[in-house]
């Protein structure tokens, strides 16, 4: 790879891992550990479980980066559905383990959140998206944020809101076409 | 069923959010349906722009290198199956006299031995990667449990202390459905706060705990998130000097935190 990073493409970049390309992955850790990590806190509240997810999330970009198909979605979906379904299962296994007080301390990563980098904050896509989020009525967000982050189907959402599972569908569905709006707007590509 | 309502069903399944019945019909349907097949991939596009809802956050910088190190062992492995694939090739033309075919049976035994050799090495040199791999992986998660365990006993400890003082917090009118307690040693200043239904910070913000000692300047304490139900529990120290008689709140503050308070109050406790 003899381009500047900053202008090799996220599929170049797979393709290149794929191959056995360390750089390549090095590269893509830089571009996107910030984002990914901030989505595992996210889910987790633990920073030393988000760090383990993170590198599992690395391990199987590299293990599994021959699989990605750029005609059927785009890499940063890849990555983030990695992430998150790993991010996913790890809580689901954390809340299968017997914890009493253990759960109270548990979120106490929650604390950590001082050193978000700036330059991710500020980008472009993530800019976009917030704002197209904070124009979403708040049961909208909630209910998505409820699906993506907490993993859970729409009737335990209608279970943990008290809404109808008619109503929790129809918000879920209005919210993620305000997303695909954006993205369709975006043709540069978030 | 309708086409429409698999439709339907596919903004649902985006987020991987239907329930096994309805998950199990539209994956029959998305066998034979390359239309919604399509359409689901860029459902799933759209869906994975929520990542950019949550704040980003720097990893430890020391996790880049176990990502590295930890390819760099399992490298190893793709070249020893490389080297294990190399079929040597078998001289095509005749020779006449027996001592030639002595030399190319000797030469071709010798190459052999060097591939074995070659493989054994590199066989072996890979499990050894891969068990320094296992046994870095262990240690660090024996640390990552004694670390659970030392927070865990911080917790009872203080549940459990003569000394622990308990605060109710109220929202105020920021957040009317908000509450909090604050449970904090009077000894040790330990504390640990609950809260529940905080609206979610937005991007850049953070909730900050102060510590407002009767006819003192607002003291601060740590800052914290909340997950979309509004609940976060973290640990925190109370200062000395708050210690007997003050009031605990929770505004809202940039990210990093602020040294005085600058937001407007969601959550207090009853000023004494």
């Amino acid at each position: 790879m003899h381009a500047q990073p900053s202008e090799i493409s996220d599929n170049e970049l797979l393709a290149a891992v794929s191959r056995g390309d360390e750089q390549a992955l090095a590269v893509l850790y830089d571009r996107y550990r910030l984002i990914l990590f901030g989505l595992i806190l996210r889910i987790l509240h633990d920073r030393n479980e988000a760090e383990d997810v993170l590198q599992e999330t690395f391990l199987q970009v590299w293990r599994r980066a021959g699989d990605f198909d750029a005609t059927r979605g785009r890499a940063f979906t890849w990555l983030v559905t990695i992430a998150r379904s790993r991010a996913l299962d790890r809580l689901r296994a954390l809340g299968s383990r017997a914890r009493t007080a253990e759960e109270v301390v548990a979120h106490s990563a929650q604390d950590v959140t001082g050193d978000a980098a700036e330059e991710a904050v500020k980008s472009e896509q993530g800019k976009i998206v917030r704002q197209a989020l904070e124009e979403l009525p708040e049961e909208q967000k909630r209910t998505l944020f409820l699906a993506y982050f907490e993993g859970l189907t729409q009737s335990e959402i209608a279970a943990r809101l008290g809404d109808p599972l008619g109503t929790v569908k129809t918000r879920m569905r209005a919210g993620l076409m305000k997303l695909r709006e954006v993205l369709r707007q975006d043709s540069r590509g978030l | 069923m309708e086409h429409l309502e698999y439709e339907e069903l596919l903004t649902l399944h985006a987020l991987d959010a239907l329930d096994a019945p309805d998950r199990r019909k539209l994956e029959e349907h998305l066998e034979s349906c390359s239309v919604c097949r399509a359409e689901l991939a860029e459902m799933r596009d759209a869906a994975g722009l929520l990542a950019h809802a949550s704040t980003a956050v720097e990893p430890g910088a020391e996790v880049r290198e176990r990502i590295l190190s930890s390819i760099r062992a399992e490298g190893h492995s793709a070249k020893a199956s490389e080297v294990n694939n190399v079929v040597p090739i078998a001289p095509q033309r005749k020779a006449n006299a027996p001592s030639y075919w002595l030399k190319i049976a000797a030469g071709i035994a010798l190459v052999g031995l060097i591939f074995w050799l070659v493989s054994v090495f590199l066989v072996q040199n890979h499990k050894i990667s891969n068990l320094t791999a296992q046994i870095e992986a262990q240690r660090w998660e024996l640390e990552r449990e004694r670390e659970a365990r030392r927070r865990d006993q911080e917790a009872l400890a203080l549940l459990n202390s003569r000394d622990s003082r308990r605060m109710d917090l109220t929202g105020t009118a920021q957040a009317q459905n908000a509450r909090a307690v604050f449970i904090f040693d009077q000894k040790s200043g330990k504390a640990m706060l609950m809260t529940d239904g905080l609206p979610m910070a937005p991007a850049g913000m953070a909730y900050e705990v102060w510590f407002i000692p009767k006819g003192q300047a607002p003291m601060p304490g740590k800052t914290f998130t909340v997950d979309p139900a509004g609940k976060a529990m973290m640990m925190d120290e109370m200062p000395a000097a708050a210690r007997e008689n003050a009031v605990v709140a929770i505004t809202l503050e940039p990210e990093k935190g602020s040294a005085s308070p600058t937001g407007a109050i969601y959550l207090a406790s009853p000023a004494s």
